[in-house]
Formats: structure tokens, sequence, C-alpha cells
């Protein structure tokens, strides 16, 4: 069963490629910090200095050194990513098939619900709450966008579920006399798993992007170092007019090679696991 | 079901309508909500350090403290305050600034909406119809080279965040090439006029934050449109269609509007993000819209006018979306003739 999947995954080039780039970034940040273990927020030496062999990224204005930087920013915004993904998935996990299964009123509320949240801009109320937080850790970024990006997610599984439940096979465990965790586990989830596994993944980009959004405008997380606070300080100190491509163009090409290289991943499994889009 | 008496054009937007109004009723009252709700109450630290710096101006913070007594009601129980609040929303009172005291925060935000609607809507229409032409070229010559470096490059381009692009560009076309201007709306100093110079100078410092949207955008139109279109090719009514001899391009017409119908819904819950994504983009060219205005707000803690600003962008995104939804209602025969629930 498992071979069945993971064959054709492994035989897609698109597909190779993009979890390359994915994991050599993760790699960057997981061991990155440790292979090059400069405190990102102390004062390193001089001001401003283009990359070269002492400063491989260069410097900032305050010194600092950015490739330690960069290194620690990777991983605080992948950290971000990830949890922002896991919130929004089990909240639009649980919305979703609790519709779905109950269906009449509870079904109706629970929509009305999604619908209402699906309306509300999301990102301008993510920067509203965040004005009002003093203190902001990764993780309160995390949960902000998380409780704000899970609705699509939510009426997409329910739909899902709503087709799968009819179908004769499920019927036929019914008959069987499977329990409600059984159906769910063994009939259901196996059809909606590679769905889930894809809106992970947009929900990490979801809040990779969302992190550095916040931190330009302000907002972003109070303390430490993330791929936003890089860019919201390269922006304050003018560094784009005054030619400083050192400080504002890596944390910007790692944001893209993560987002898109998880986006190619999504695209490579759609065109493997959906018959309609795998090329004549 | 079906209300025989009613027009179903008009049922289907009356009803979008009074979702709208509900949900804008629901974004305003978590407005009201959360700087009372969020704990450490950023409402009263406000006053608070309003009230120490009493101390060295005393005239001038004790009016603006006055003000912000009396609009935020902090002195009355929380049922008078919003009904206060939501009465003086609908009147378009949306309270006194505290960094422009003593302007009222609707009179700071007037001046910058026509700025920000301006890069908007061009440049989001524009990624719109570029997006869904290469999108349903793509999907049309499936396989093919155009297919291919059309599909990875929306891939990667369209994960580029607009106000990175627009750092990029003001790198590389004004800092480095000195083509265009690297900030603004106009050349500072020069007084907004309807004179033709003055038209030509916005429309030069406009390039730059425009494309870093258009450029941004047209990626995801383009990858949604190709996966609609090839879903509606392997649909009966096309190789119905092939076996009768009709001519290729006329499918392709006929696929292309039908494929079009989920972007226009697609176009309307995207407003909301591209106008995130274009306040920022306003921030990192200096540019004079709300993004702008709001950073400002934020830097000061300036709560009303932040508040304001919120409930004007919600309130202008609903406007657009039910534009939308109207357009949309125009273009489906199914709404307009009443067959299905859209």
């Amino acid at each position: 069963m498992l071979g069945t999947i993971i064959r054709p995954l492994i035989r897609n080039r698109k597909f190779i490629g993009g979890l390359s780039v994915f994991l050599i970034i993760v790699l960057m940040g997981l061991i990155g910090p440790i292979l090059y273990p400069k405190d990102p927020l102390s004062f390193a030496g001089m001001m401003e200095t283009p990359p070269s062999k002492e400063f491989p990224l260069g410097t900032d204005t305050y010194g600092g050194d950015l490739l330690a930087k960069l290194l620690n920013g990777i991983r605080t915004s992948l950290y971000i990513g990830f949890l922002t993904a896991v919130i929004a998935m089990v909240i639009g996990l649980l919305i979703g098939s609790i519709s779905a299964v109950r269906g009449g009123i509870v079904d109706d509320i629970l929509m009305s619900f999604t619908n209402i949240v699906l309306t509300i801009p999301n990102i301008l109320l993510a920067i509203l709450v965040a004005t009002y937080l003093k203190v902001r850790s990764a993780e309160v970024i995390a949960i902000l966008l998380g409780v704000l990006s899970w609705p699509w997610f939510a009426r997409a599984i329910r739909a899902q579920l709503l087709s799968l439940i009819n179908r004769e096979y499920v019927y036929l465990s019914r008959l069987a006399g499977y329990t409600d965790l059984q159906l769910a586990f063994e009939d259901l989830l196996p059809g909606i798993a590679t769905y889930a596994l894809m809106a992970f993944i947009l929900f990490i980009n979801g809040g990779i992007l969302g992190e550095a959004g916040l931190s330009l405008i302000g907002l972003g997380p109070t303390q430490g170092v993330s791929l936003g606070l890089i860019l919201q300080w390269a922006v304050l100190m003018e560094s784009v007019r005054r030619g400083l491509w050192w400080w504002f163009i890596p944390p910007g090409v790692i944001i893209v090679a993560v987002t898109s290289s998880l986006l190619i991943v999504t695209t490579a499994m759609d065109e493997v696991f959906n018959p309609r889009l795998r090329e004549r | 079901m079906a209300d025989r008496s009613l027009n179903p054009f008009v049922k289907y937007l009356g009803r979008k309508f009074l979702f709208l109004l509900f949900t804008y009723w629901i974004a305003l009252t978590i407005v009201f909500i959360l700087p009372r709700a969020i704990p450490g109450n950023p409402l009263s630290t406000l006053l608070a350090r309003l009230s120490q710096q009493g101390a060295t101006n005393p005239e001038a913070i004790r009016a603006v403290h006055k003000t912000l007594m009396k609009e935020f009601g902090i002195d009355k129980p929380w049922y008078l305050q919003y009904i206060d609040f939501i009465g003086r929303a609908l009147r378009g009172d949306l309270g006194t600034s505290i960094s422009s005291y003593p302007k009222k925060t609707l009179d700071l935000i007037i001046p910058v909406i026509p700025w920000t609607l301006f890069l908007l809507i061009p440049s989001i229409l524009t990624a719109w119809i570029i997006g869904n032409l290469l999108g349903a070229i793509a999907a049309w010559r499936r396989g093919s080279l155009i297919d291919k470096v059309a599909l990875n490059s929306s891939l990667i381009i369209g994960q580029i965040p607009y106000y990175w692009l627009g750092m990029l560009l003001i790198f590389i076309l004004s800092v480095r090439l000195k083509i265009f201007p690297g900030q603004g709306g106009f050349t500072q100093g020069t007084i907004p006029s309807l004179s033709f110079k003055f038209i030509l100078d916005v429309v030069y410092h406009y390039i730059l934050p425009f494309l870093s949207i258009v450029i941004s955008a047209i990626g995801g139109w383009a990858i949604g449109t190709r996966m609609l279109v090839v879903n509606e090719l392997d649909s009966d009514y096309v190789s119905f269609s092939e076996h009768l001899g009709v001519k290729s391009s006329t499918i392709f017409r006929y696929v292309f509007r039908n494929s079009l119908l989920p972007q226009v819904t697609g176009l309307a819950l995207s407003i909301g993000g591209a106008l995130g994504g274009a306040l920022i983009t306003e921030i990192i060219f200096n540019y004079p819209g709300t993004g702008y205005l709001l950073f400002r707000a934020l830097s000061t803690l300036d709560y009303p006018l932040i508040q304001g600003i919120f409930v004007i962008l919600i309130a202008s995104i609903y406007l657009a979306n039910f534009f939308v939804d109207f357009v949309y209602a125009i273009i489906d025969p199914r709404i307009r003739l009443g067959q299905g629930e859209g």
C-alpha cells in the first residue's frame, strides 16, 4: 500500500527537486546555528560591511552578523510556519468533519461561522490583534495566524467527506457493524489524507509569509530573529535605497525558495494522485 | 423552495448583501471588543501614559485625555459603550486621532484612500486578466514548452511577496540603473494639481509599485486557471463538440468562459489578502496611501486612528466583494435565470 503511494512520487522529478530544496533550507535552520555558532543578536564588529571571509553575508547597521541572523531566522520562521499549519489543520479538520458527519443544524451553524471567518479579511484582523499585544512570542504569532486561516480548509474537508460518506463501500462498512471511529480511520481518512497533507503544506507557506508581513509592519515577534524581522530592520534602516543588498536579498530569497519549493511539492503530489492532471 | 414572486437575480444579491452586512457588524464588534478584552487593557495603558506626559504639556494632554475618555467611554458600562460605538461608527464618526490631535480620524483617512485604490484596483485587475489568459493558454497547450515555462515560472514568481519584489525593483531599477523613482507617490515638494506635468509625475512614480503587485500576483491566477481549464477540457461537452467537429477556437471560448466563473469568485475572496500585501508595499515605497498612514498610526500607538483605518478598510473590501458578486450574477446565466443556487 505504502509502496504504491511512494514509488510514483520518487519517480516525479518535480517532487524530488522541490523536496530537496525544502530539506536543504530545513537543515540550514536546524543545523546551521550549530555549525555557525555566532550570537545573532550581539555586536560582531564592523557596521554595514559587505560579505567577506569573516562575515559571509556581511553585517547590518548594528554590526550584527547577518549569516547568523539568517540561520536563526530560518529556524524561527519555519517553526512559526509549522505551528501555524498544525493549529489551522486541527481547527479545520474538527469543524469540517463534525459539520459533514453531524449534518443538520450543527452543519448550518458551523458553516455560517466558517463563512463569516472566511469573509473577514484575516491579514487585517491579524494586524489589529497584534497591535494590542505588547509581548509577541513566535508562538503568539503562529496562534494568531493559525486561528485566522483554517476556514477554506474546513469547507474543503466537509465537501470531500460528504462525497465520501455516501459511497457504497462506506455503507457496506456500516452494515458490517463498523464503529464511527473505525469508519473514520479506515474508510474516510485515507480518502482525505493526501488532500490534508497538501493543505498542511500550504498552511506552512501561509505562516511563513504571514510572519514576514506582520514583521514588516512592525508587528512581528518582539524578541529573537526571524526572516521577517531581518527584512523589517533592513527596511527601517533604508538598506534598499542605500544599496546594502546583502541585508535584504538573502531573507527574501529564502522565503521564496521555501514557499515555492513546498508549492512545487504539492503540485507534483497533485499530478501523481489526481489522474486528470497526469500529462497525457 | 424558490420564491416565484421575486426575481432570482435580486434575491441572490439581497442574500449576499445581508450576509456582508451581518459580517460587517461582526467585524465592528471585534474592533470594539479587542482593546477591551486583551489583558493589560491597552486603552488604560495609553491613558496612563498620556497622563504621565501631562506633566510636561498639561493643557494639550488633558484635552486629548478628555476626548479619549469620552469617545471610549471607559467609565460607562460595556453595553452603553457598545451602543455608543456602533452608533458613532454608523454615523461615520470614527473618533479623534491622538497623534494628530484634534483632527478626526476620518479626515485623516479619506485623503489617503484614493491613493490605495489607485494602486490596488488597476494592479489586481491587470494581474487577474493576464494570469487567466496565461493559465488558459498553458492548459490548452498542455505539455508543450509554453505550458512548462508558464507553469514553473508561475509557481516560483507567484510566491514572491509583493513587498519583497518591490524592494528588488527599487534596488535594480531605481538605485542601480536610476530609471524610475524609488519612493513616494510624486516628486517631493510639488503640490498636487491636475496639471499635465503633475499627472505625468504621478504615473512615473506609479510604475514600480504597480509592477511589483502585478508581477507577483499573475502566477497564482495562472496556476488556478490552468487547473480549471484542464478539468473543464475533460468534460463531456468538450469531447462531444470535438466529435461534432466544432472549431477548436470555439470550444476554447466555451471552456474559457466556464473556467472563468470560479475565478471571479476567487477575485472577490482575494481582495482582502491583496490589500494586506498592498499596504506593506506602500510602506516599502513610502507611497502616500493607507498603508503608510497605518504604519504611522502603529508607530505612535494611535489606537483611534488604527481602529478607524480598519473600519474603513473592511467596509471597502465588502463593497468590492459585493460589486464582484454583482458582476458574477450578471455573467452566470444560472443565477440570472434562477436555476441552481450559484
